[in-house]
Formats: structure tokens, C-alpha cells, sequence
């Protein structure tokens, strides 16, 4: 056996399944032979997503954990099937994407079966006069929007991690685009659901633009992180492709100006498609060839879509910057920008030397914005083993912003690296919530936040969990995320 | 990335590490020192250890494109992942030498040549470069999977792909064999693939015939170009592939290869060279110079071309476009075939998709090669054509499978050569 080689970072409360070979056998009735697997080499693939930590491990030869079997069904039937199995055989399923999350959402903490969406990979329908597309919720975010801009749209929603996630775990995890402050994030552009309850029930929440029919259910999944419900499809906004875009660039001599000159430009209805800054740090390390911008604060924005607002998006955009001490550094940074959006190598140069190495992002009101800025650097600075954190901004809104911090680090005194990396977590999201920000954006709970929820719900917690029980009375659709921690939220 | 690019990249490191306080600059220090006692293999190895962690840590923007991660539908096919296992296979955490573990080596040729990882990926890595760097251990552990030996044995026997020397089966296939004299112009280099279709080569005889040139196929004395054994890492063998191959040529006096299979372009002109045998005359693919010929009126496309190969849409073959960079050639000699209408799939030009018959994947797994070319096959009928046309044989052998498992509609499939004899 291979994997007796391998150590298990989450080993505890594990699922015990008596039979394996029975449920082995009812999984193939149900999907096919060639549908489900339990051969090691596909038990090792599916034993992680892209949660940072789960690199070093990787490299170490550490599984973060182990499945038990693997299932990608091609139709509804058969998912509601396996969800009727495991709830008779109290199994944790674990829904699966592209793996690109880095919450560790996707990871089989408790074992389990895993369920890949990725053969639910097809574009149903474009609607040119509703400006829709449905789509099956495996479908990969790039083979989408390439499909879609070969036929003159686009989603507008173009997450980094487009390449490699897709439309089921975007609204998994209630994701957000780099386009974010034209197209809103992935709650503003999912129009209709289609979903798998944990029993095995299938809803459709229909297309509809605006309605007042009671509770906006669909709301309940989007951000439902796969444990309420498995998404099959969704109908998802769609716009004719861009016909004008207009890059622009300022530096400011310091994150409060181009927070306020960003404020000010949001204020007056103005929707420059991208905006990002990027603090004295994060500007030396990406645009150190700009010489306006040295030991300052670069701004970049994207104006886009129809030319005359375009061209007036510019003007605006450009007077509120330079009313706020803006430099104007033209078009290359966001040239710069375009060309290196995708071009990650950062992530595979800390394990080979041990250095821990993470993102996390949360979001804040204007009000305390600067000072969540501040208070989380200084709170990271001062965790043994900090060898650096600085931050971007990339999403904006009329009323508040969303943070982007990184940070890297190595473990002292005997800690672990994990130890430390929960170190430097508690650092940057108690600073978070002091200030009065909430504790994620765009990337999710999943099991490493979960430990703060209370203190981001406060007693409205108790109601969601309520529902969660309802919708999961067995607590099989991926456990131990989201609403506890993985400690606390143990397989059956 | 080179290494300059990278020292750029990670320059804003230093001050930061330097700065760093006493403690964590000794375990940072200390670390930097241990890398390779950490993570590295023990012993002689052949891998390209350093690349495989880079690419196994990586974030995998390359993912959606990647031919086989998008046929097989699963977490094991993808790029990373098979460098992850190319990385413990080589340091020893799977054990490449027992017989449970086979899956994990077979992971290492389940790859097509397509490179479409190269596109997207931040350092320009090839997966299948990666891997078979992790092949050469495998062999010279003599772990070589059975599948791979087989092609090798047949190489041995008959120095073509088949059982029997393809090269000779010209005269019951009515190909006629052109003696070199010593003094040609042109040597027209056939691949084994394309001696499956003869009506191909006889069309290209035929045109080079017209067009007047003097030129030989010498099938007598061929040997395949040794693309296979590139692509299982039995370079040894291949050098002498390359010598015959090279010498032969030689004799013919020829100024210029022309060559009917984009792999073996690509072999002649890129892979003899990477292992120290150059050959020092041109090669180019047939169609680059038809294109020539016409653009010199010496080649001339009147008839209009008849109603049921209008509507054609071509693939680009992946070694055509991407590692010869002959993309403008086959569409402009399209265009110049009267009445012809020029479709295009989605991805295409350098962004082709792969047939999924190169390299070792329809040894290694036969079902996700067929699954690969089915969903090309759908790309290309998407677009309305009632015809693919292509330049390369393997891709024709590897669509038609496609076609035979696509129920929705049948479409047919020819090298853009059949398309010019029909029109001069
Ligand atoms: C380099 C990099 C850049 C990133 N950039 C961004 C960014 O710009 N914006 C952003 O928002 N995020 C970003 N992310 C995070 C990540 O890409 C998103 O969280 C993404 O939405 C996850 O999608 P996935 O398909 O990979 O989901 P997975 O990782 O496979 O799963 C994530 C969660 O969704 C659940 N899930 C998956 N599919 C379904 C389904 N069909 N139904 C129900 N639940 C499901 C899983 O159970 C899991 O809990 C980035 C990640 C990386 C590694
Ligand atoms: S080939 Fe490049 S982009 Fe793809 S996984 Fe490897 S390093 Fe990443
Ligand atoms: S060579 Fe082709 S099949 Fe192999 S990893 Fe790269 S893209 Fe995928």
C-alpha cells in the first residue's frame, strides 16, 4: 500500500464505514463501473484542494486527508441517489469542483465519499434577449468564459483563479471576480438554481430577475460552502463582450488617499470595472519598473463596455484621484497588471525551504477601513516567525472595500507549521474583527475560519445551524466546515 | 522562466529575510541550506527533481486546457498531480519498483505530447518534458511498463511502428518508390503513420510530380524517424535512428526534407539536435512548400471544389502549430481552393486541441486517447463543417476514432493534400 507511507494531518473523528465493498458495490449500481473508484492514485488526488498550508504538507509527504471513495456522476438521479446511500449509511459527503479553494472546503477531513461535479461540464443554453447562460455547475470557469466571448459575451466575472475553479464552487463560496465592481460578485449574477438537498431531493429555484415571493431562498446556497446542497446548474448573468476598454494608473503617497480617492469615485456612481491598490510593499514588489510609484501606493483601474461611459468613467476616475494627491502613472501598470494576473510561481517557492505562506481577505465599511489596514499589519508583525505580510485591495463598493492580505512566515520554537500558520490566522482575523470588518470576502469559511463564526454571527448562528439540521438532520453533506470547527462538527 | 526572470521575481524576497530577526533568519538560513537533504532523492537520479516540486506546488492555471485532465474528468490526470507523483516516485515516498504501485508508473506516459500546459503555465513548463525525465529513472530502474517494451521490440524488429516493415508494403498499396540518384533536390520523408494513407502520399507524389521537382522516397532503405523512442526515453536507440535517418538523406543530395507528418518534422529538425545530431538540411512540412509552389504559380488550384468538401473546417495538428509554428500555411493554400468555405473550432491555431493519439497516452490508456479525440471531434462540429481537414496522420488516425464513437452526426476526415488533388 502506498499510502501507508503517507501521514494524515486530519486523522481524527474519521467515519467508519463497516462494509466498504457493499457500499463499493451499491456506488457502481448507481453510477457505473467506471464512475467510482477507490484505487489509491485517485484517493491521494482528491485528498486536497488548494489550501496553502496543504503545500507544505504536500511536499513533506503529508495527505491533509483521505477519502474513501470517489464518485463523478453525469446526472441529477444519480447524486440524489448516493445522497439517499450515505444518509441510510451515515457517510460525510464531500462535494468536489476544481479543487482551487483555499479553505480547505473540498477537503475529506472525516473521509467519506467524494462527489465530482466535473462531469456536469455543459453549457445548456446562451439567451441573447435575457442576457443568460445556464450552465452545469462542473463546467471549469475558463472553458465558460472563452466559450462565451467566442460568441461576443462575457460573464464579466474573471476570479483569478478562473483557470482552475468552477461554477459550482464560485457559488460554493460566494466568489468574486477581479471585475468585481462592474459585475458584482457571484450573488449578483446568479439568476437561477438548480440543486440536490442533502436527502437526495431535487429543487429548481427558477430564473427570475427581481421578485417578492416570500424569502429569497436561493440566497441560503449561494455561499452554502456544499453543505446545505449539491448545485447542478445555474443561470448566470451574461453581458455582450466589452466594446471599449480604458486602463489608468495613479500613485498615492498613502492608503488613505487612494482609499478616499476611491470612495469618492464610488460615490459619485462611477463603476470602474477593476480597481486595485496595492499598499508601499505590494507596489515596490510589482511595479518597481514605475518610478512615480516608488515607496507609494499604486492605484489601477479598468474602465470598460460601452465608449461613452467609458470615456466618461475616465474623466471621473482620473479628477478623483488627482483631487487626492494622485499621480498619474499611465498605462503600463495596468498593462503590467494584465499581462501577470495569472502568472502565480509565488506558491512553490516557500515549502521547499519551509516557509509557510498564505492569503486571507476580508471586507470592512469605509469608515474602518484605513484602520483595519493598520491594525491587522501590526497585529501579524508581532507573531514569532512573521518574515513579512502587506495587502491589496481589488474589491470595491459605494459603502465599503474587501482587504487582501499576505503574509509568509517559518515556524520557530519546536511550533509546527501549522501551529504557526494558525498563529498568524488568529492574528490577521482578530485584528479584523476589533475593527469591525468581517472575517471573508470571497474565499469562504470552509474548516479553517469556522472557529470564528460565532464571533461573526453572534447568535444568528444558532438560526443557521437550525437550518443546516433541518436540511442535513444526518449531518452528512460535508461536515466539520463552515459552521464549526472541524473538532467540533465530527462525522456521525 | 529563466533564471534571470526568477532571481527578478523573487528579489523583493531578500530585504525581507534579511531583515528578519536573529532567530528567524537562522531557521530561514538553515532551511535554504537543507533544501536538498530535506527534499531531494538520495543517490543517482535522473529527474528533473526541481521542476517537478515547482510544478506540483503550483497553483495550475493550466488545468482547463490540459488534454487529458479534460477527457478522463478526474483529480489523477491533472498536470500538478502527475508531477506530484513524478516527485514521489522519484524520492522513493511511492515505491516505483512494486507491483501494487503500477498505477502511479502508468501515470507517467498517461500524457499526450499536446503541451497545452506550456501555454498558460507561469514557468513555461511541458508536463510531458517533466515526466520524462521521471521515464528515464523508470527504465533504468528496468521498470519499464510492458506496453512501452512492446512498441520498442517492434522498432527493433522491422524499424517502423508496425509488425511488419510499413515502408515496404508500397507496392501492394500502389505507392510508387522513388530511387534516389545521389543528386535529388527534394527528399520527400513519409512517416510509418502515413503509409496508412496511401491515397496521401500517392497525391503528394503526384503534386510534387507536377510541380516538377526531382525529388526521392527511398522506402526501400526507411527507418521511422524514432518519435517513440524519444517519447519512452531510449535515446541510445534513437541516436542510431537519428544517424541512419541522417545519413540517408545525405545520399539523396537532397537541398530540403519535405515531410507529410508534423511529428516527424519535428523530430528531424528539434529532437536529433537536443541529442547531438544535427542534420544540416532544411525540413519542412509538405504543405509549407505547396504553399510556395502556388503563391509561384507552379502549382494551380482551377477546379472549384465539389459541393460535398465544401464546408471544411481544419484542425491544426499540435506539433503543426506549435512546435513548427506552421499555422498561416494550410489556411492560406485552404483559401485558394476555389469555392471552399473555411471554418474554424474554438481553439485553435497555437491553442489547438490535441487528437489525443501522440505520444505514450494511447499506449498507457486507450480509452482516454479515444475520450480526447471525441471531444476535439465535437469542437470541430460545432462549427456547422461537413468536413475536417488536417496535415497530419496521427491526428487523422486519432479523429477518425472520435468520429466512429460520436453518434451525433457523421463528418468525415482527409489531409489537406486530398483536397488539393481534387482541384488541380
Ligand atoms: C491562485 C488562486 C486564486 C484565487 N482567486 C480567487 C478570486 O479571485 N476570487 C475568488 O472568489 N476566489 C479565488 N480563489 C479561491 C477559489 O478559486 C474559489 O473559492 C473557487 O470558487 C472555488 O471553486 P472550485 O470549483 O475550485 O471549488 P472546490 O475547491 O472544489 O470546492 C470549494 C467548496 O465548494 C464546494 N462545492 C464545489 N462544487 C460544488 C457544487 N457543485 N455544489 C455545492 N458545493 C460545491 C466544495 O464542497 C467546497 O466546500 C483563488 C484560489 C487560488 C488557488
Ligand atoms: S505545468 Fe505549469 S501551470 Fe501547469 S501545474 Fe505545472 S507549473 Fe502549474
Ligand atoms: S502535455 Fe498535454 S496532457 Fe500532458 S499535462 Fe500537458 S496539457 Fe496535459
Amino acid at each position: 500500500m502506498a499510502l501507508e507511507k503517507f501521514g494524515l494531518i486530519f486523522k481524527d473523528n474519521r467515519c467508519e464505514i463497516k462494509d466498504k465493498e457493499k457500499i463499493l458495490s451499491k456506488l457502481k449500481v448507481i453510477l457505473g463501473e467506471k464512475n467510482v473508484s477507490t484505487r489509491e492514485i485517485d484517493l491521494i488526488a482528491y485528498s486536497k484542494d488548494s489550501t496553502l498550508i496543504t503545500l507544505n504538507w504536500r511536499i513533506q509527504g503529508q495527505l491533509a486527508a483521505l477519502p474513501d471513495l470517489i464518485t463523478w456522476p453525469e446526472n441529477n438521479d444519480q447524486i440524489s441517489k448516493i445522497l439517499k446511500l450515505a444518509n441510510e449509511e451515515k457517510i460525510p459527503i464531500i462535494p468536489y469542483g476544481e479543487g482551487s479553494g483555499v479553505v480547505g472546503g473540498a477537503i475529506p477531513i472525516y473521509g467519506g465519499i467524494i462527489i465530482d461535479m466535473k462531469k456536469f461540464n455543459k453549457i445548456l443554453e446562451i439567451n441573447d434577449k435575457d442576457l443568460t447562460v445556464t450552465v452545469q455547475a462542473g463546467m471549469n470557469g475558463m472553458n465558460l468564459e472563452r466559450y462565451l466571448n467566442a460568441k461576443g459575451y462575457t460573464c464579466g466575472h474573471i476570479p483569478q483563479s478562473i483557470y482552475m475553479s468552477s461554477v459550482g464552487g464560485w457559488i460554493a463560496h460566494r466568489a468574486a471576480g477581479q471585475f468585481s465592481t462592474k459585475y458584482g460578485k457571484i450573488e449578483d449574477i446568479v439568476l437561477g438554481l438548480e440543486i440536490i438537498l442533502p436527502q437526495g431531493e431535487i429543487i429548481k429555484l427558477k430564473t427570475i430577475i427581481r421578485a417578492a415571493t416570500g424569502p429569497q431562498f436561493d440566497k441560503l446556497f449561494i455561499g452554502g460552502e456544499g453543505t446545505l446542497g449539491i448545485v447542478t446548474k445555474a443561470t448566470l448573468k451574461i453581458w455582450p463582450y466589452p466594446e471599449k476598454r480604458e486602463l489608468i494608473s495613479y500613485a498615492f503617497p498613502t492608503i488613505e488617499d487612494s482609499l478616499e480617492a476611491i470612495r469618492n469615485i464610488l460615490r459619485n456612481q462611477i463603476y470602474p470595472a477593476v480597481i486595485r491598490i496595492y499598499d508601499t510593499s505590494e507596489t515596490s514588489r510589482h511595479f518597481p519598473q514605475i518610478k512615480e510609484a516608488k515607496d507609494k501606493v499604486m492605484a489601477v483601474f479598468v474602465c470598460e463596455g460601452n465608449e461613452r461611459l467609458v470615456n466618461l468613467e475616465g474623466i471621473i476616475t482620473r479628477e478623483k484621484c488627482e483631487d487626492n494627491k494622485g499621480a498619474n502613472c499611465g498605462e503600463e501598470p495596468v498593462e503590467h497588471w494584465f499581462e501577470t494576473r495569472f502568472r502565480v510561481t509565488e506558491t512553490s517557492f516557500g515549502p521547499p525551504y519551509k516557509i509557510v505562506f498564505d492569503t486571507i481577505e476580508v471586507s470592512v465599511m469605509w469608515e474602518h477601513a484605513a484602520e483595519l489596514y493598520h491594525l491587522v499589519l501590526d497585529s501579524v508583525k508581532k507573531v514569532k516567525g512573521n518574515l513579512h505580510i502587506t495587502a491589496h485591495a481589488s474589491h470595491f463598493y459605494p459603502n465599503g472595500v474587501g482587504f487582501y492580505f499576505t503574509f509568509s512566515g517559518v515556524a520557530t520554537g519546536g511550533k509546527s507549521d501549522f501551529e504557526f500558520y494558525q498563529e498568524c490566522w488568529d492574528a490577521v482575523i482578530d485584528a479584523c474583527v476589533k475593527a469591525g470588518g468581517s472575517i471573508a470576502h470571497h474565499h469562504g469559511i470552509g474548516i479553517n475560519r469556522a472557529r470564528w463564526m460565532e464571533k461573526e454571527w453572534g447568535k444568528a448562528l444558532r438560526s443557521l445551524i437550525d437550518i443546516k439540521n433541518l436540511l442535513d438532520p444526518n449531518n452528512i453533506l460535508n461536515p466539520g466546515k463552515t459552521y464549526f470547527p472541524p473538532e467540533k462538527g465530527g462525522a456521525k | 522562466m529563466s533564471i534571470l526572470e526568477q532571481l527578478k521575481k523573487y528579489k523583493w524576497m531578500i530585504p525581507i529575510i534579511a531583515n528578519a530577526d536573529r532567530d528567524v533568519k537562522r531557521i530561514v538560513l538553515k532551511n535554504f541550506r537543507l533544501k536538498k537533504k530535506n527534499f531531494y532523492p538520495q543517490g543517482e537520479y535522473k529527474a528533473d527533481v526541481k521542476n517537478l516540486i515547482n510544478c506540483m506546488l503550483c497553483l495550475k492555471m493550466c488545468r482547463f486546457d490540459c488534454n487529458s485532465l479534460q477527457g478522463a474528468k478526474t483529480e489523477s490526470m491533472a498536470p500538478a498531480y502527475k508531477s506530484l507523483i513524478g516527485y514521489y516516485l522519484s524520492v522513493g515516498k511511492i515505491d516505483p519498483s512494486k507491483e501494487e504501485n503500477k498505477d502511479f508508473i502508468n501515470l507517467m506516459y498517461e500524457c499526450c505530447n499536446c503541451e497545452n500546459c506550456k501555454i498558460w503555465c507561469p514557468f513555461d513548463f511541458s508536463v510531458v518534458s517533466l515526466l520524462e525525465t521521471v521515464r528515464d529513472d523508470i527504465n533504468d530502474k528496468g521498470l519499464t511498463p510492458s506496453y512501452i517494451k512492446e512498441q520498442i521490440e517492434k522498432l527493433n524488429k522491422t524499424h517502423t511502428i508496425e509488425d511488419t516493415n510499413i515502408f515496404k508494403t508500397y507496392e501492394e498499396k500502389g505507392i510508387e518508390n522513388i530511387e534516389s540518384d545521389g543528386n535529388d533536390d527534394v527528399f520527400y520523408y513519409i512517416g510509418c503513420e502515413m503509409m496508412k494513407f496511401p491515397e496521401v502520399v500517392k497525391a503528394n507524389i503526384e503534386i510534387l510530380k507536377k510541380a516538377g521537382i526531382k525529388f526521392s522516397t527511398n522506402l526501400d532503405k526507411r527507418w521511422c524517424c524514432g518519435a517513440p523512442l524519444f517519447n519512452t526515453r531510449h535515446l541510445d536507440l534513437a541516436k542510431e535512428y537519428a544517424k541512419q535517418n541522417i545519413d540517408l538523406i545525405t545520399s539523396s543530395g537532397a537541398k530540403l526534407v519535405v515531410t507529410d507528418c508534423p511529428g516527424c518534422a519535428d523530430t528531424l529538425l528539434n529532437r536529433y539536435e537536443k541529442i547531438g545530431v544535427k542534420l544540416k538540411v532544411k525540413v519542412i512540412h509538405i504543405l509549407q512548400l505547396f504553399k510556395q509552389l502556388i503563391e509561384e504559380n507552379k502549382l494551380i488550384l482551377k477546379t472549384q471544389i465539389p459541393e460535398e468538401f465544401k464546408n471544411v473546417v481544419y484542425h491544426d495538428p499540435c506539433l503543426m502549430s506549435r512546435n513548427l509554428n506552421v499555422i498561416s500555411e494550410p489556411r492560406e493554400v485552404l483559401k485558394k481552393i476555389p469555392g471552399l468555405n473555411l471554418l474554424e473550432p474554438i481553439c485553435n491555431e497555437k491553442y489547438t486541441h490535441c487528437c489525443g493519439y501522440s505520444g505514450t497516452l494511447h499506449w498507457a490508456n486507450n480509452d482516454l486517447a479515444e475520450k480526447i479525440s471525441q471531444n476535439r471531434v465535437n469542437e470541430l462540429i460545432e462549427t456547422g463543417a461537413n468536413i475536417i481537414v488536417t496535415a497530419c496522420p496521427l491526428c487523422e488516425l486519432g479523429l477518425e476514432k472520435g468520429i466512429e464513437d460520436n453518434n451525433k452526426k457523421k463528418i468525415k476526415i482527409i489531409d489537406l493534400t486530398e483536397l488539393i488533388a481534387k482541384v488541380i
